[in-house]
C-alpha cells in the first residue's frame, strides 16, 4: 500500500501555497513598528494630561488581553484578572512603603509581584480546573478570588492602609514620558507575543479546548494542567502590569485588586470584541480615555454619554467593535482556513510494547450503575492484541456505556480493566489515552471551529508538542488516519471549517483524530455511520489492516451485520447489559440468539 | 388536482459563500415516499434544512402544499404540518422522555392516542416516559426522534438519516411502519439515507444528489436501481 505518500505529495499545489510558518508575519511587523512609532512620539505631541491617562489605559489593556485569552479563546470566562493586576500593585506599595525605595527593594518588589501571582494563579487554578469541574465553577472560583483578596486588603490595618490604601512613599524618579514609553512598548510587546500564541499550533489548542473539552480530553490532552499554565503566565502579564501601575501613579487601593475592576475587564473585553486581541486594547483604550476626558469636561452628562455608547454597539454590532471593524476593513475572508500544511505519513508505530500473548484488555466484573439502573451487570472478557472484536446487541444493551468505562478510569461502579496489563484504576481520560486507549464517540464529536488540518493537529498534540510561536508547515500523521481521510476526500479538504463538513465526513475525520493518537487498544462506536457503502469498505479494509498487521486490538460497536461478519475475527452479544455470546462470527451472527434479540432476520 | 405535499423550484442554498445546493427541482405528492441519495458532502442535509428555514435560500422556492414559505421562519414552516428530524441530536436532553412529546403535541387526548400507535413501533417508549432524555443510549434517543415527528400527525415529514444506530430488527420494522403511516394519514415524506437496501424498499420515489445537483432520479421500484445507485456512490 504504497499509495499513501504518493497521493500526499500530489496534494494540489493550490493547497500548499498557502502553508506559512509565520501567520501574518507582514501583519504584524507593521502593526507593532506603527505602534511603537506613535509610542515614542506619543509624548512630544499629546497633552499631560492625555498622557497620563493612556500609560493607565496602556497597562489597563495588557491585563485586558489576558482575559481576551482566557475567555475569548479557551473559554474561561473570568473575572478575577483584577487580583492578580491588585497583587502587582501591592507588592509595590507594600515594600515601598515599609522597606523605602531602592534598586535592590524595586527588584524584591518585582520578585514578589511575579512570585505573588504564579503562587495565587496556582491556587485559584487547583481550585477552579480540577477534572470535571464545570466552567461556571471556575468563573465562580475567579469572582471569590478579588473579593477575597479585597477583603484581606481591609483586615490588613496600617500594613495594608485598609480601605485607603498606601500613599505618599518614593518611587523611581521618572517622568511621565519615560514611563508613557516602558508602558507602550509593554502593551506591543504583550500584544504581539499574544498574537503569535493565539495563532500558532497551541493557540489552536486552546480554541479547541473552548469547542470540546471532552474531545480534548480523550484526545490525551491534560486540560487541568493547560488551563493552570495559562492563568499562571496570564496573572503574572497582569501582576506586571501592576506593578507598572503603582510605579507610576504612587497610590495604591484595594479597587485596584476588587471584582469591579475585574468585571470592567470582561466588559471591555466584550465591548472590543472577545477572541479577537486587538478589539480588547483598541476598546480598553477607547473606553479608559474617553470616560477620563468626559468626566472632567461634562461631569453630569458623561456617564449617560458611555453608557448610550455601549447600548449602541451592543446592538450595532453584538460581537464587539474589533470584528465589526475587521470586516469592513478586510470583507469577510477567512484567512485561517487557507493555511494548510502539507501532511507527511509516517509509518505510525502501531503497537512498540515488546510482543507477547498478553491481553491488551482485560475486563473483569465491570459494573455500571446510573441511580437505581444496571447498565452493566459483569461484564468479563479479555481481548487479545490483533483482534478485532464487534460489540453488538440492541439499542440501550450498554455497549456504548462498556466503551466509556474503558476510556475513563472513573466510570465503573465496580470491577476492574486491565489495558496492555496495567490496570486504568480510577485514571481519567487523557491518562487513559497514556495507556494506549483511543475512542471515537457515537456521534461525530469534532471542534467545529478548527479546520480538518488543525484538527488533526491537535491530536497529535500529545505527540508532538504543537509550536507556541507558529504555525508548522508539515503535519506528520499517520498512515492509518491518513488513509481514512483519502477513502473520505477529508485529504482534499484540509482547509475547510469542521463545521462545513457533513455528517458523515465529521465522523470520518474524528476516527482519522483518534487514528492520529496511534492507540493500542482503540474503541469505535459506530465508526461509519452516514457513511456510503464504498466508504464503509474501505475503512473496514483499514481496521482489518491496524489490527492484522499493526497488532492493534480493536473493539467496534456496529450496527451493520454486513460490516460486522465482513472484518470481526470476534463478536461478543451484550443484552440488557451482559454478555450473552462471545464467539467467532460465525457461532455468532446467524446464532439463533442474535435473529430473536437484534437482528430479526428470519431464517 | 391536489397541490403537491413539496415543491422545490430551482432551489439553491449553502453556507456563506459556499453554494451547496443548486438549482434542485423537487415534487412530492401527498403520501408519497421519497428518498434522496447521495455520497458525503453532496448536500442531502443541507437541503433538508433549506426547506425547514434553517439556511437562507439564495435562489428558487420552497413550496408546502401549495403555499409559498420561502424564505419563512422555521416555526412557520413546523406550523404548515411539517415534522423534521435532523441527522444530529435534536432532543432535550435534560428533559424527560415524556416532556419531549408534550412539546411537540400539546393536546392530551392526541397524545395520548399518538402514544398507543408509537408505543406499538417502539415499546420501550410508554415504558419509560420519565426517564432523562439524555440517558437513553444512541439508538433509543434516535427511535424518541421519529416517534415524536410521528406524533404531531404531519402532512409533511423530512428525516436525516432514520436508520443511523439503530439494531437491524427495528430498521425492518421501520420501513413497513413509514409505509403503513403514509397508507393511514397520507404523510409525504422526504427521507435523506445511506441504507440503500432499507431506502428502496420504504421509498416510492428516489434522486441522486452529487454535488448539490440532482444527477438521477427514477422510481424505487425500476428494474437495474440498485445497480445504477451504486455506480454513484462509489468511489
Amino acid at each position: 500500500m504504497s499509495k499513501a505518500p504518493e497521493r500526499a505529495a500530489a496534494l494540489p499545489a493550490v493547497l500548499r501555497a498557502g502553508a506559512g510558518r509565520r501567520v501574518d508575519a507582514r501583519a504584524l511587523v507593521v502593526g507593532s513598528a506603527l505602534a511603537l512609532v506613535l509610542v515614542v512620539v506619543g509624548p512630544w505631541i499629546l497633552p499631560d494630561f492625555m498622557v497620563n491617562n493612556l500609560i493607565r489605559a496602556f497597562l489597563y489593556a495588557a491585563v485586558a488581553l489576558t482575559v481576551d485569552v482566557l475567555w475569548g479563546y479557551t473559554g474561561v470566562l473570568t473575572f478575577g484578572q483584577s487580583a492578580f493586576f491588585g497583587i502587582g500593585v501591592y507588592a509595590v506599595g507594600l515594600i515601598f512603603t515599609h522597606l523605602g525605595f531602592g534598586v535592590e527593594h524595586a527588584l524584591l518588589a518585582f520578585g514578589a509581584a511575579v512570585a505573588g501571582a504564579v503562587v495565587a494563579a496556582l491556587l485559584v487554578g487547583w481550585l477552579a480546573f480540577y477534572h470535571g469541574a464545570s466552567p461556571l465553577y471556575a468563573s465562580v472560583v475567579t469572582l471569590v478570588l478579588p473579593i477575597v483578596v479585597t477583603q484581606l486588603l481591609y483586615s490588613g490595618g496600617t500594613f495594608t492602609g485598609s480601605s485607603s490604601g498606601l500613599s505618599g512613599f518614593d518611587s523611581f524618579s521618572l517622568e511621565l514620558d519615560g514611563w508613557f514609553r516602558i508602558a507602550g512598548v509593554y502593551l506591543i510587546a504583550i500584544t504581539a507575543a499574544t498574537w503569535l500564541f493565539v495563532k500558532s499550533d497551541a493557540g489552536r489548542v486552546l480554541v479547541a479546548i473552548r469547542e470540546n473539552e471532552p474531545r480534548c480530553e480523550y484526545l490525551g490532552l491534560d486540560i487541568s494542567r493547560i488551563k493552570i499554565g495559562l492563568l499562571a503566565v496570564s496573572a503574572v502579564v497582569a501582576s506586571i502590569a501592576g506593578y507598572a501601575f503603582a510605579g507610576v501613579q504612587m497610590v495604591v487601593a484595594p479597587e485596584y485588586a476588587g471584582f469591579v475592576f475585574g468585571t470592567e475587564l470582561v466588559i471591555w473585553v466584550a465591548l472590543g470584541g472577545r477572541g479577537t486581541l486587538i478589539g480588547p486594547v483598541i476598546g480598553t483604550l477607547l473606553i479608559d480615555v474617553s470616560t477620563a476626558y468626559l468626566s472632567g469636561n461634562l461631569p453630569f452628562l458623561w456617564k449617560l454619554v458611555i453608557g448610550m455608547a455601549f447600548v449602541l454597539v451592543i446592538l450595532a454590532a453584538p460581537e464587539g467593535v474589533g470584528p465589526l471593524a475587521g470586516r469592513l476593513l478586510r470583507g469577510r475572508r477567512d484567512r485561517a482556513a487557507g493555511l494548510v500544511p502539507d501532511l507527511r505519513p509516517i509509518a505510525g508505530s502501531g503497537v512498540t510494547e515488546p510482543v507477547d500473548a498478553a491481553a491488551a484488555l482485560e475486563v473483569r466484573g465491570v459494573r455500571k450503575r446510573f441511580g437505581s439502573l444496571l447498565v452493566l451487570d459483569g461484564i468479563d472478557f479479555t481481548a487479545r492484541r490483533g483482534e478485532l472484536l464487534s460489540l453488538v446487541g440492541p439499542n440501550g444493551a450498554g455497549k456504548t456505556t462498556l466503551l466509556r468505562c474503558i476510556a475513563d478510569g472513573g466510570e465503573r461502579s465496580a470491577g476492574d480493566i486491565a489495558v496492555n496489563g496495567r490496570s486504568i484504576e480510577r485514571r481519567p481520560p487523557h491518562r487513559c489515552v497514556g495507556l494506549g486507549v483511543g475512542r471515537k464517540f457515537q456521534n461525530a464529536n469534532t471542534f467545529d471551529a478548527l479546520t480538518v488540518a488543525e484538527s488533526i493537529r491537535i491530536a497529535r498534540a500529545r505527540v508532538e508538542r504543537p509550536s507556541l510561536w507558529f504555525r508548522a508547515a508539515g503535519l506528520d500523521l499517520p498512515q492509518a488516519a491518513l488513509r481514512v481521510m483519502q477513502a473520505t476526500g477529508l485529504d482534499q479538504q484540509l482547509g475547510t471549517r469542521v463545521r462545513h463538513l457533513s455528517h458523515g465526513q465529521k465522523q470520518a475525520l474524528e476516527l482519522a483524530m483518534v487514528l492520529s493518537l496511534e492507540p493500542s487498544v482503540l474503541l469505535l462506536d459506530e465508526p461509519t455511520a452516514g457513511l456510503t457503502k464504498p466508504e464503509r469498505t474501505l475503512i473496514g479494509q483499514i481496521l482489518v489492516d491496524l489490527a492484522r498487521g499493526h497488532g492493534l486490538c480493536i473493539v467496534l460497536v456496529e450496527h451493520d451485520l454486513d460490516f460486522v461478519r465482513e472484518i470481526s475475527s470476534r463478536v461478543i452479544v451484550l443484552h440488557q447489559g451482559r454478555i450473552v455470546l462471545d464467539g467467532t462470527v460465525a457461532e455468532v451472527v446467524d446464532s439463533e440468539t442474535v435473529r430473536t434479540i437484534y437482528s430479526g432476520v428470519r431464517a | 388536482m391536489s397541490a403537491a405535499a413539496l415543491q422545490l423550484d430551482g432551489v439553491r442554498s449553502g453556507y456563506g459563500e459556499a453554494v451547496v445546493v443548486r438549482d434542485v427541482a423537487l415534487d412530492i405528492r401527498p403520501g408519497e415516499i421519497f428518498v434522496l441519495l447521495g455520497k458525503n458532502g453532496m448536500g442531502k442535509s443541507t437541503l433538508l434544512k433549506t426547506v425547514m428555514g434553517f439556511l437562507p435560500i439564495l435562489a428558487g422556492t420552497v413550496r408546502i402544499a401549495g403555499e409559498d414559505v420561502t424564505g419563512r421562519a422555521p416555526y412557520h414552516i413546523a406550523r404548515r404540518a411539517t415534522a423534521y428530524t435532523p441527522q444530529e441530536q435534536a432532543l432535550f436532553q435534560d428533559l424527560s422522555v415524556d416532556e419531549n412529546l408534550r412539546l411537540a403535541v400539546q393536546d392530551d387526548g392526541r397524545r395520548r392516542e399518538g402514544l398507543a400507535r408509537v408505543g406499538e413501533i417502539f415499546p420501550f417508549i410508554p415504558q419509560r416516559l420519565r426517564q432523562r432524555a439524555g440517558t437513553l443510549s444512541g439508538g433509543e434517543q434516535k427511535m424518541l426522534l421519529i416517534a415524536r415527528a410521528l406524533m404531531t400527525a404531519p402532512r409533511l415529514v423530512l428525516v436525516d438519516e432514520i436508520t443511523e444506530g439503530l439494531q437491524p430488527s427495528v430498521v425492518q420494522r421501520l420501513a413497513a411502519v413509514l409505509r403503513a403511516e403514509r397508507d393511514r394519514a397520507g404523510t409525504a415524506m422526504l427521507l435523506v439515507e445511506q441504507h440503500v437496501a432499507f431506502a428502496l424498499e420504504v421509498a416510492d420515489r428516489y434522486a441522486v444528489l452529487k454535488l448539490g445537483e440532482i444527477v438521477d432520479r427514477g422510481a424505487a421500484g425500476d428494474p437495474g436501481v440498485e445497480r445504477r445507485i451504486a455506480a454513484h456512490l462509489s468511489v
